[in-house]
C-alpha cells in the first residue's frame, strides 16, 4: 500500500538542518499534503525525494526501490514527477510541444539514439499530449506559444507537463501560490478531478490551509526540519504543537 | 462558439484539397518538414547561387564601376562554411550553447584530411577520415566542458581549441608543418581524378563559376540539410529547443540533460568536421591560424547569429554575408576612401551591429517576419483559419 516512504531523511546545509530526520509514508492514491512555516523545510524535503538534492542522510524508497542517491531524471523516470511552484515552461515553444516533450521522455526513456527518427510518428507522444491538455483544459489553445499564456493557464500547463510524465506519484510545490481566488477554486478542483481520473497519488506542499483541509486525506506539518504531527486533517487541526507553530499557542 | 465555426470551417478547406492551405503559416511550417521539400527547396537556391553571385553581380558591378561581383571559388566557401553553421545552429540557435572552440574540430578534420590526402588522394575518403577525427575529438572535449554552463562552458571550449592551436603551431609541427602551413594536399578529383575540381560542370563558357568543386560542395550542403531537417524534426529537435529555453525543466521531464547536450556537441562538431575537410580540399593549404585560432571560431559564432539561430538554414545566409564582405567587399575600391583591403572587418562589424540592432532574429528571421507580413496583408485570415483546422483535426 505504501508508495513512498522516506525514512530518517536529513539535509544538512553547512551547520543549518533543513530537514531532520524526517520519516513519513505517502499511500497509494491518496493526497498528502506537507505543511509549516516559512522555512520549515518543505520544499528541502521534496528536493531530496526528487533527487534535486542530495541528502545528508536517511533514505527514500518509492514502490519499494531504494531511490535516495537517483537523479531528478532518474527520479522521474520511476514514476515521480513534479509541479513547479512558478511555472516552470517552455517559453518559446507552443503549448503542445510543451506536453508532448514530457510524455516523450515517458515514452522513450532519459536518453534514445533517434535523431533521425520523424517525431511525427510517435503516435503515443500525441495521444498522451491530447489527452493531458485535455484533462487541464488548454486543448484548445494547443498552437499557442506558451510564454503568451495568462498566469493561470501557465500553471495548468505546468501541470499538464508533470502529468504527461504519466507518474504514479505527482509532487505539487504550491500549486495555488500567486493565483487569484478564482483561479485557485479552479486548480483545487482540478487536482481532485485529476486524482480521480487518473488514480494518481498526490503528494502535495501548500500554504492556504483551507484548501489543504479540504482536499488532503492525511497531512504532515514541519517545524525546523522536525515532524510535529502527522495524521489526519482532524488530528492535525486540534495538534497543540501545530497551534503553536503556527499561531504561537492561540487557542483555535 | 467562433471556435467551433472556424474549425469545422478549416476542416472542410482541408478536405477539399492543398491549394486553399497553402498561405497558412501552419501549412508553411508542415511544408518545411518535410525533406523532399526542403531539399528540392534548396537544391534550386544551390543552382541559381553561383550565377547570381559571380555572373550576375559582376555584370552590375561592371555597370557601376565597383569590383561587387564574386570570383569563381567564392561559391564553393560560402556552402562549406554553411555546412559548417548549420551544426552550430544546432548548439547555438537550438540547445543554447555557445561555444567558442569549434576551430578544435575545423582545424583537426582540415589536417587529418590533409595528411590523409598524403597517402590516398581520394576527397570523398578525405571528408569520411576528417569528420570521423573531429567526431572523436568532440566527445572528450564536449565530456569535459558540458559539466559547466554558460561562461565556463563557452570557455573551456575556448580553452581546448587554443590548446590545439599551439600544439598545431609548436609541438605539433612535424605533423603539421607549423607556421609554414601545410600545403602539398593532392586531393584528387572525384571519381579517381577524372573530374578534377577546378573543372567546369557543365560545357557551356558562360556558365564557368560552376566548378566540379562546387558542385561536391552543393552535394555535401544537401545532404547537410537533409540531415539538419531530420534531426530538428526528430524528438532531438524537440529536446535541443527545450534545453535552451529551460533546462531545469527538461531535467525534471525525465530527460538525460548530459547526454542530450552532448550529442548537439558532438552533432555540431560532425558539421564542422565536414567542412573542414572541404575546406582543405577547396583551398588546398592549411595553417593553425585559419585552421585552429579562436578567431575561426569566433567567426562561427558572428555568421550564426547574422543569419538567424531561428531555423535550419538561417546561418547560412549569415555565411553569406561573412564571406562576402571578407573576400569581394575587402576588394572594393572606394572613390574618397581608396581600397578597403584589410578594412574589412569594420565593414562586416558595421553589417552585424545594423543587423543585430534592426533585425534581432538574423537574416532569416528578417525573412521570416517580410513572409508572415506579406501573406497576412494578402491572405488575411488565411492562416488563422488553418491553425484552428489543425486544432479541430487533432480533436
Amino acid at each position: 500500500m505504501t508508495l513512498l516512504r522516506t525514512d530518517g531523511l536529513t539535509k544538512q546545509f553547512g551547520g543549518l538542518v533543513a530537514v531532520d530526520d524526517v520519516s513519513f509514508q505517502v499511500d497509494r492514491g491518496e493526497t498528502r499534503a506537507v505543511i509549516g512555516p516559512n522555512g520549515a523545510g518543505k520544499s528541502t524535503l521534496i528536493n531530496c525525494i526528487t533527487g534535486a538534492l542530495e541528502p545528508t542522510a536517511g533514505s527514500v524508497e518509492f514502490d519499494e526501490n531504494d531511490i535516495t542517491n537517483l537523479s531528478p531524471h532518474e527520479t522521474v523516470q520511476t514514476g515521480i514527477s513534479k509541479s513547479f511552484q512558478t511555472a516552470s515552461i517552455f517559453p518559446g515553444m507552443t503549448v503542445r510541444e510543451n506536453v508532448e516533450i514530457a510524455a516523450l521522455a515517458a515514452e522513450h526513456g532519459s536518453f534514445e539514439f533517434n535523431f533521425l527518427k520523424r517525431l511525427s510518428g510517435f503516435s503515443a507522444v500525441h495521444e498522451t499530449a491530447d489527452q493531458m491538455m485535455s484533462a487541464v483544459g488548454l486543448l484548445g489553445d494547443d498552437d499557442t506559444e506558451a510564454g503568451s499564456l495568462p498566469y493561470g493557464d501557465k500553471r495548468r500547463l505546468e501541470i499538464a507537463i508533470a502529468l504527461a510524465s504519466e507518474p504514479e506519484l505527482l509532487l505539487m510545490d504550491e500549486p495555488t501560490a500567486g493565483m487569484s481566488p478564482d483561479e485557485t477554486a479552479d486548480t483545487v478542483d482540478l487536482v481532485e478531478r485529476l486524482q480521480e481520473e487518473l488514480g494518481l497519488t498526490i503528494l502535495i506542499v501548500e500554504h492556504d490551509m483551507e484548501i489543504i483541509f479540504r482536499i488532503a486525506d492525511r497531512i504532515l506539518v514541519l517545524n525546523r526540519g522536525q515532524v510535529i504531527a502527522d495524521g489526519t486533517p482532524e488530528e492535525v487541526q486540534e495538534s497543540e504543537r501545530v497551534q503553536e507553530a503556527y499561531l504561537g499557542g492561540v487557542e483555535l | 462558439m467562433t471556435d467551433r465555426e472556424v474549425a469545422t470551417d478549416g476542416g472542410a478547406v482541408a478536405e477539399s484539397g492543398e491549394p486553399a492551405s497553402a498561405s497558412g503559416g501552419s501549412a508553411l511550417s508542415r511544408l518545411r518538414e518535410r525533406d523532399d521539400f526542403v531539399v528540392v527547396a534548396s537544391a534550386a537556391a544551390l543552382i541559381v547561387f553561383p550565377f547570381l553571385l559571380v555572373d550576375v553581380l559582376g555584370i552590375v558591378g561592371d555597370v557601376i564601376g565597383l569590383s561587387i561581383g564574386g570570383y569563381t571559388g567564392l561559391p564553393s566557401l560560402v556552402l562549406i562554411y554553411g555546412i559548417i553553421v548549420i551544426g552550430f545552429n544546432l548548439l547555438l540557435g537550438y540547445t543554447g550553447l555557445l561555444s567558442f572552440g569549434h576551430a578544435a574540430f575545423f582545424g583537426s578534420a582540415a589536417y587529418s584530411a590533409a595528411l590523409f590526402s598524403q597517402v590516398v588522394p581520394s576527397p570523398l575518403l578525405m571528408v569520411v577520415v576528417g569528420t570521423l577525427v573531429a567526431t572523436l575529438l568532440a566527445w572528450p572535449i564536449g565530456f569535459v566542458s558540458i559539466r559547466r554552463s554558460g561562461v565556463y562552458f563557452a570557455v573551456l571550449t575556448l580553452t581546448f581549441g587554443q590548446a590545439l592551436y599551439f600544439y598545431a603551431l609548436g609541438p605539433g609541427s612535424w605533423l603539421t608543418n607549423g607556421d609554414n602551413g601545410f600545403s602539398n594536399i593532392e586531393a584528387d578529383g572525384l571519381f579517381l581524378g577524372a573530374l578534377p575540381f577546378d573543372a567546369p560542370l557543365t560545357p557551356l563558357p558562360f556558365l564557368d563559376s560552376y566548378t566540379v568543386m562546387y558542385g561536391f560542395a552543393a552535394v555535401s550542403m544537401l545532404v547537410a540539410v537533409w540531415v539538419g531537417n531530420r534531426i530538428i524534426n526528430s524528438p532531438y529537435g524537440l529536446i535541443f529547443e527545450a534545453l535552451g529555453e529551460n533546462e531545469e525543466r527538461v531535467e525534471f521531464v525525465g530527460l538525460n540533460v548530459f547526454r542530450y547536450k552532448l550529442m548537439a556537441f558532438v552533432i555540431s562538431a560532425v558539421f564542422a568536421g565536414v567542412g573542414g575537410a572541404l575546406f582543405v580540399i577547396h583551398e588546398q593549404y592549411i595553417h593553425p591560424t585559419t585552421g585552429l585560432y579562436w578567431i575561426q571560431s569566433g567567426d562561427f559564432v558572428i555568421m550564426t547569429v547574422l543569419g538567424g539561430t531561428g531555423g535550419l538554414v538561417g546561418p547560412v545566409f549569415g555565411a553569406f554575408v561573412f564571406e562576402y564582405v571578407a573576400n569581394v567587399v575587402s576588394g572594393v575600391s572606394l572613390p574618397a576612401i581608396g581600397s578597403i583591403g584589410s578594412l574589412w572587418r569594420f565593414v562586416l562589424g558595421a553589417v552585424f551591429v545594423t543587423i543585430v540592432w534592426v533585425f534581432p532574429r538574423g537574416i532569416y528571421g528578417a525573412g521570416e517576419d517580410l513572409v508572415a507580413m506579406l501573406t497576412d496583408r494578402s491572405g488575411g485570415e488565411g492562416g488563422g483559419d488553418t491553425a484552428a483546422a489543425d486544432g479541430g483535426e487533432r480533436e
